[in-house]
């Protein structure tokens, strides 16, 4: 389904998604992020700094509740999220190719219900980016493009003075087809002109690290040599390129006690940088210094996850690289690793 | 203006007198304009030192790495190393020496005199540029920074991109160095010390709450703040389980038994009992060098809470973190005629 | 019959207090034995000295709920430790400084120079408290 919608008409669009939550991106505090749709949504947004990864996966999610009353027995009350539908307008495509591949983490051996009862309910209204959102983009040399359709329901164009708006999923075209009065057919004119758009975007200079075919490899090769000590010398070990990351989605689970025999079990973000992420109850740590975490980090979305699931789990949105606090990039990393 | 091969040639001598193992300064980085933090050990890669507004990163943190890297080594390399410091960087030196995490002659401090100005903020500059990335941004003599974009150069008041932390910096020359580059200006027109928490402190109590209400709840608990910060050199963190110093000495007990301060869910209470207890480890301590407030990807105005404590350390006990170094440190220290009217 | 977890209840604050065992404690214990009578909202815990209060008690006190939070030592010149707790008037004014900062209410954190001697004081000390956190109502700023 292809259809035009002229600028001022989104209003009238997001109007009609009523029952359903919007959120789109927003400008508050010097930074672009997902926040509750009220009205008008403004499009105008590089790349929110938070990534949409967060609403299926939210940083924090409650298990279960437990109670041990003395003399009673133990309960615990479930706790699965029921959410409304939710639409997220102005995700870039970088971040809708990350879906799929959260998706396949959390069903392939298990289904994970937390998850997955967000997600059904999740409705990704892409944005293609005409140009380059940060000088540290690469989603092409990841195998993706500015424009691309994987894991969105819909993918709007910017026009000019209207977008171009395709329904890529059933659930999509249902969104579409709710605000059917807002849109007009889109022409043969429109769609060479969307032809055209994507054609110019993807032509715009990103960055690049060589032959995403051979990273697998380079890597294997490269597993002991001193080159991650090197390149990791300057980290600071935080989180931040994780916790921003579109695909990260390693988490650790806790018992939160309020007050003796209750409380709640809690799943949160964990963090591949963290020093206790692999650190064993003995007191020994695989992984104990920043060389062999970044390392890790490269191999789990190069590597580890193309020998799983066939596929890159980065998908170039240039968040770590852009948000690091000392300049670690993993574009140099992944070239220096391709040429060693 | 500092002519940066002044700086490079400087390093350069160091590392082939032998005086020092290693010289941290800042090179030019593959992400975008900014310059990242760099060691050196061979004189000829002093050719790759630069000294702009870009270089941000306070590296005393590469010192206490440093410090903490050779505790665990079996064959520990305690030879001094050389650090290309700014004014607040050698404050953060000065407060090290003050806490002996080091001693004098273990490092050599090559102080640069920010003069006129000062570094930019990432966020003001993106801002300025209507959101298009810069290429180069340069001193542009007085107070000026000279900035080149994709559609050509342009030159900009500094008052416009420079950092906060510049605008209220107290002392741009660094007072404790081993060499200096650059003039000593003792005034500069910006912004009086401590002036975002006086202005902050003018609003009521509930608006104060609602602010810091909205900021905790936005913390994404990535203790950025926390790893960049040259004076959190704890190697266990109070407040969280991530850091926990665990030897195979340690027994199954005291594992079961460590306290659980804080949770590891980033709600508002568990972060602000982190920005909290964190802002109180400093007190004294914080030598507003902004990096926690930099590198903060959501931008909580961190300093802000730095900056309230020092702001008292300064005008109750007249004590500034780095400039007194020689005298005992605020919280181990105290007069006859210090506040006490607040107490029943 | 009305089912009594459906009536509001009265507020009760929650006070945790931090007593110096060689004074505040001893106070408070004069005040029991005086048969004096004052409100029993106040928890104590007793600790060796106010200088050994960690600003980290304190917050954690109001994350686990704490309504407010007193500490209580001797007064200037009569640490047994000789200087603890004018360490402890430096260290807990910041503390009382940054919790007003970020918008906590200045009347729920407290502190107090009590003797041993003084177990009337005590009393009006703790009464004191409660009747200010009383108007307060629930601190919910800061737990969890």
């Amino acid at each position: 389904m292809e259809k035009i919608l002229a600028k001022e008409k989104l209003r009238d669009w997001v109007a009609s998604l009523q029952g359903c939550e919007v959120h789109g991106p927003a400008f508050a505090d010097a930074v672009w992020n997902y926040a509750k749709a009220e009205g008008d949504i403004d499009l105008r947004h590089t790349n929110t700094v938070g990534s949409v990864k967060a609403f299926a996966f939210p940083q924090r999610e409650v298990f279960f509740r437990f109670e041990h009353k003395r003399g009673e027995r133990p309960s615990l009350v479930p706790t699965l999220p029921e959410p409304r539908p939710t639409v997220v307008f102005g995700v870039r495509p970088c971040d809708g190719r990350g879906m799929p591949r959260n998706d396949t983490v959390f069903s392939k051996e298990f289904k994970d219900p937390y998850y997955w009862a967000r997600r059904d309910k999740l409705i990704l209204v892409g944005l293609a980016c005409i140009e380059p959102h940060s000088p540290n983009c690469f989603c092409q040399a990841a195998g993706g493009s500015p424009c691309s359709e994987e894991g969105l329901d819909i993918l709007m164009t910017d026009l000019g003075d209207r977008y171009h708006v395709r329904g890529v999923t059933a659930k999509g075209i249902e969104v579409m087809e709710r605000g059917r009065d807002a849109f007009k057919e889109a022409s043969g004119g429109d769609q060479a002109a969307v032809a055209k758009a994507h054609e110019a975007a993807c032509k715009e200079p990103q960055r690049t690290f060589g032959d995403l075919v051979a990273i697998p490899d380079a890597i294997r090769r490269n597993f002991e040599a001193p080159l991650w000590d090197e390149m990791a010398r300057h980290c600071i070990g935080c989180g931040i390129c994780t916790f921003l990351c579109p695909t990260c989605h390693c988490f650790d689970i806790n018992d939160e006690v309020s007050s003796p025999g209750k409380g709640e079990r809690v799943r949160t973000w964990d963090n591949c940088q963290f020093p206790d992420f692999t650190l064993h109850t003995s007191g020994h740590n695989p992984r104990d210094n920043l060389g062999m975490r970044l390392r890790q980090r490269v191999s789990h979305k190069f590597l580890y996850f193309v020998e799983n699931h066939q596929t890159q789990q980065c998908t170039g949105c240039g968040r770590c690289i852009s948000e690091c606090p000392v300049g670690i990039d993993i574009a140099a990393v992944l070239e220096r690793v391709s040429q060693s | 203006m500092v002519n940066p091969k002044e700086i490079r040639d400087y390093a350069a001598g160091l590392l082939e007198q032998g005086r020092v193992k290693s010289v941290i300064g800042y090179r030019r980085g593959t992400a975008g304009c900014f310059a990242e933090p760099c060691t050196l050990t061979e004189p000829g890669e002093a050719g790759s030192l630069v000294w702009d507004p870009t270089c941000l990163n306070n590296l005393a943190l590469y010192l206490v790495k440093d410090r903490k890297q050779q505790a665990a080594s079996r064959t520990p390399d305690r030879r001094p190393i050389g650090i290309v410091a700014k004014g607040c960087d050698s404050r953060a030196v000065a407060v090290l020496l003050q806490e002996n995490y080091f001693k004098r002659e273990e490092v050599v401090v090559i102080g640069v005199s920010c003069e006129g100005t000062g570094v930019v903020d990432p966020r003001k500059l993106k801002n300025s540029l209507k959101g298009r990335s810069a290429l180069k941004v340069e001193f542009g003599g007085g107070e000026s920074i000279r900035i080149t974009t994709r559609a050509g150069e342009s030159e900009l008041p500094a008052r416009e991109v420079l950092a906060d932390r510049c605008l209220e910096c107290r002392e741009a020359t660094p007072k404790l160095h081993d060499v200096l580059f650059g003039e000593s200006l003792a005034e500069r027109g910006y912004d009086a010390p401590f002036r975002a928490v006086k202005a902050a402190e003018a609003t009521s109590g509930e608006a104060r709450w609602a602010t810091w209400q909205h900021h905790f709840d936005r913390c994404l608990r990535c203790f950025a703040c926390r790893s960049v910060c040259p004076l959190c050199y704890c190697p266990e963190c109070v407040v969280d389980s991530t850091s926990f110093v665990i030897t195979p000495q340690t027994s199954a007990e005291e594992k079961a038994n460590r306290i659980r301060w804080c949770e590891r869910s980033a709600n508002t209470a568990e972060s602000a009992l982190y920005h909290l207890t964190r802002a109180i480890h400093l007190a004294g301590r914080c030598v507003d060098c902004g990096e926690c407030e930099r590198v903060c990807p959501v931008n909580i105005p961190l300093r802000l809470l730095n900056t309230k404590l020092e702001m008292e350390a300064f005008e109750q006990f007249d004590y500034q973190a780095g400039r007194d170094y020689d005298r005992p440190a605020l919280i181990s220290s105290f007069r006859d005629e210090d506040p006490n009217s607040f107490i029943r | 019959m009305s089912d009594p977890s459906q009536e509001p209840q009265k507020f009760e604050p929650r006070i945790v207090a931090f007593l110096c065992k060689w004074c505040s404690s001893a106070g408070s214990d004069l005040a029991g034995v005086s048969r004096l009578q004052y409100s029993p909202n106040a928890t104590p815990i007793t600790i060796p000295c106010s200088g050994s209060v960690s600003p980290l008690y304190i917050l954690s006190a109001f994350n686990k709920g704490a309504d407010g939070v007193l500490v209580s030592g001797c007064h200037p010149g009569d640490c047994h430790y000789m200087e603890g707790n004018y360490l402890a008037r430096r260290k807990l004014y910041l503390v009382k400084e940054l919790l007003q900062f970020v918008g906590l209410e200045p009347d729920r954190f407290r502190m107090s120079w009590v003797s041993a001697a003084e177990g009337a004081k005590f009393a009006q000390v703790v009464d004191g408290f409660v009747k200010d956190i009383r108007t307060l109502g629930p601190q919910n700023r800061l737990r969890r």
